[in-house]
């Protein structure tokens, strides 16, 4: 059977016209949709280009205040950069310590019953869904100004993504030699120690020092919230137009930042 | 020292796995199961072990009738069935040694074995287990760095740490070159003659069976078409398994 080519209702391709030009126009509203969805995200935010020029005056103005840095502030700055690496720490071990269980009864190979596994997701998706920041504002309000606020709200919201790549990695986990330790009799604790955790133990170690590093970084930020560490120093600073001490700190971050990066990084590839 | 009468499995879909299946397995006893893919082998041992509950039937390993235990007291009955598969299943960052001594868990529940170490005896047994499957030299080495016959070595060497009075094998020589196939049977055979081991092997490749059983069972829709040793097993019985269903 042959098709005629000629025939006025069918395109090149063989498709009639009217559906090749619904199609065409389809794509049209479909970029202008596009967009104008990014136009009003530049009239929502406010986005005046000019300004940056008109600003960098301004910005001269801080950088040649802000230098040389003041480095003989740097033994100040000392306990507050401890201070800040000690509430990654904690945050992460909190996290660590709540998220392991909840991700057993959050994998769905793992889990014992279909209740423990909803329970254990809305948890740990509640946990994931409230930034940091928030977490520190409730626990500033809870338990005060001071480092531990800080530590508690990392600590929480580490349960939420711990909790959820623990929970896939135990899923993707090879189950076969699980198996065949339940079929020798071995109890379910004894499963888990030498079945379950020495298989997953380096993708638990690997996720962890990248959820540290994270949490390093933002820790820095916390204190901006009152919780403690140099971000604490770091706002005191700028609110006493301290810029010397500014740069002196933000130099800090920065190798603070870097360190726990290069360090998170090798071990991981070692890991791997 | 294993016996199964009846045995029965229909899964909710409303098709029959396994239809009055009897089956005795004296100890020092070497069975070979063959038949076709869907045939109803894999179930068979899946329900010995009690992994899925049988819908009717008995199976008595000893005195004990598996079908009628559940939780702690059936976890205890089956520390008498060992099993292997295909795949090693091995835990592959984990030690040979280690590997083998855990076949023994079930026997100890302390402290240490509960957060992952190993009682003394047991490695100690686990060094004469690696022996008997010619793996000694291997014992420190990580289980992920075996080739598939020394894994699957390691897997009956794990297997006879828990002491089996019955030892089930799924399809072990399946992923194996011949020359380890031979070697893995030849194990299973002198585990079953020297230690007393009543072994049920389950096996695709005729000639193995024709070469090593003692037994030979032809399954088919889950019912036994023939028991019997094999040099009383025709050619033709073995090929009448394989046919498709509309033959």
């Amino acid at each position: 059977m042959s098709v005629d080519l000629a025939s006025p209702q069918l395109g090149a391709a063989g498709a009639p016209a009217w559906r090749r030009a619904l199609t065409i126009a389809i794509r049209c509203v479909l970029v202008l949709l596009g967009l104008a969805i990014i136009v009003q995200a530049f009239i929502v935010v406010q986005a005046r280009p000019q300004d940056l020029i008109t600003g960098v005056h301004g910005m001269a103005d801080i950088i040649r205040r802000a230098m040389p840095p003041a480095f003989a502030e740097l033994p100040s700055t000392f306990w507050p950069a401890v201070q800040t690496v000690d509430i990654a720490l904690f945050g992460t071990l909190v996290g660590i310590i709540i998220a392991l269980p909840l991700a057993l009864l959050a994998a769905a190979n793992m889990t014992p019953s279909r209740f423990a596994y909803y329970a254990a997701r809305a948890v740990i998706g509640f946990t994931r869904a409230v930034s940091d920041l928030v977490w520190a504002l409730l626990f500033v309000t809870a338990v005060g100004l001071g480092p531990f606020p800080g530590g508690l709200a990392l600590g929480v919201h580490s349960v939420g993504m711990l909790g959820r790549l623990f929970a896939e990695t135990i899923e993707q986990m090879d189950m076969a030699p699980i198996h065949a330790l339940e079929l020798t009799g071995a109890r379910r604790i004894q499963v888990f120690s030498h079945g379950i955790i020495p298989s997953i133990l380096p993708s638990l170690l690997g996720i962890t020092l990248y959820r540290l590093d994270e949490n390093i970084r933002s820790s820095l930020v916390l204190g901006f919230v009152g919780a403690g560490g140099i971000g604490f120093q770091l706002l005191t600073a700028m609110n006493l137009f301290q810029y010397q001490e500014v740069s002196l700190l933000l130099i800090l971050i920065f190798v603070i930042v870097l360190g726990a990066e290069r360090i998170s990084a090798a071990l991981r590839e070692r890991l791997s | 020292m294993l016996r199964v009468r009846g045995l029965s499995l229909r899964y909710p879909n409303g098709k029959l796995a396994l239809s009055g299946f009897d089956l005795t397995v004296a100890a020092g006893e070497f069975v070979v199961v063959l038949g076709g893919n869907g045939s109803g082998k894999t179930t068979l041992l899946r329900c010995i072990t009690r992994t899925v509950k049988p819908s009717a039937g008995e199976i008595w390993l000893g005195n004990t009738d598996l079908c009628a235990l559940e939780g702690e007291k059936l976890r205890r009955a089956r520390l008498a069935l060992a099993m292997i598969w295909q795949h090693p299943s091995l835990v592959r960052r984990r030690c040979v040694l280690s590997n083998v001594a855990s076949g023994a868990l079930g026997r100890h529940f302390t402290l240490r074995t509960a957060f992952g170490g190993l009682p003394k005896s047991e490695l100690e047994a686990a060094r004469i287990h690696l022996a008997e499957v010619g793996l000694a030299e291997l014992a420190e080495q990580r289980a992920s760095t075996l080739s598939g016959g020394q894994a699957q070595r390691v897997a009956i060497a794990r297997a006879l740490a828990q002491q089996p009075q019955v030892l089930l094998a799924d399809e072990p020589v399946a992923s194996l070159d011949p020359e380890a196939a031979d070697e893995i049977m030849r194990l299973l055979q002198r585990l079953a003659s020297d230690e007393r081991i009543a072994v049920v092997c389950v096996l695709h490749q005729v000639e193995l069976a024709y070469a090593y059983a003692d037994r030979v069972i032809g399954i088919r829709d889950g019912r036994m078409v023939f028991d019997l040793p094999p040099a009383q097993v025709s050619r033709e019985a073995v090929h009448r398994l394989y046919l498709p269903e509309a033959a």
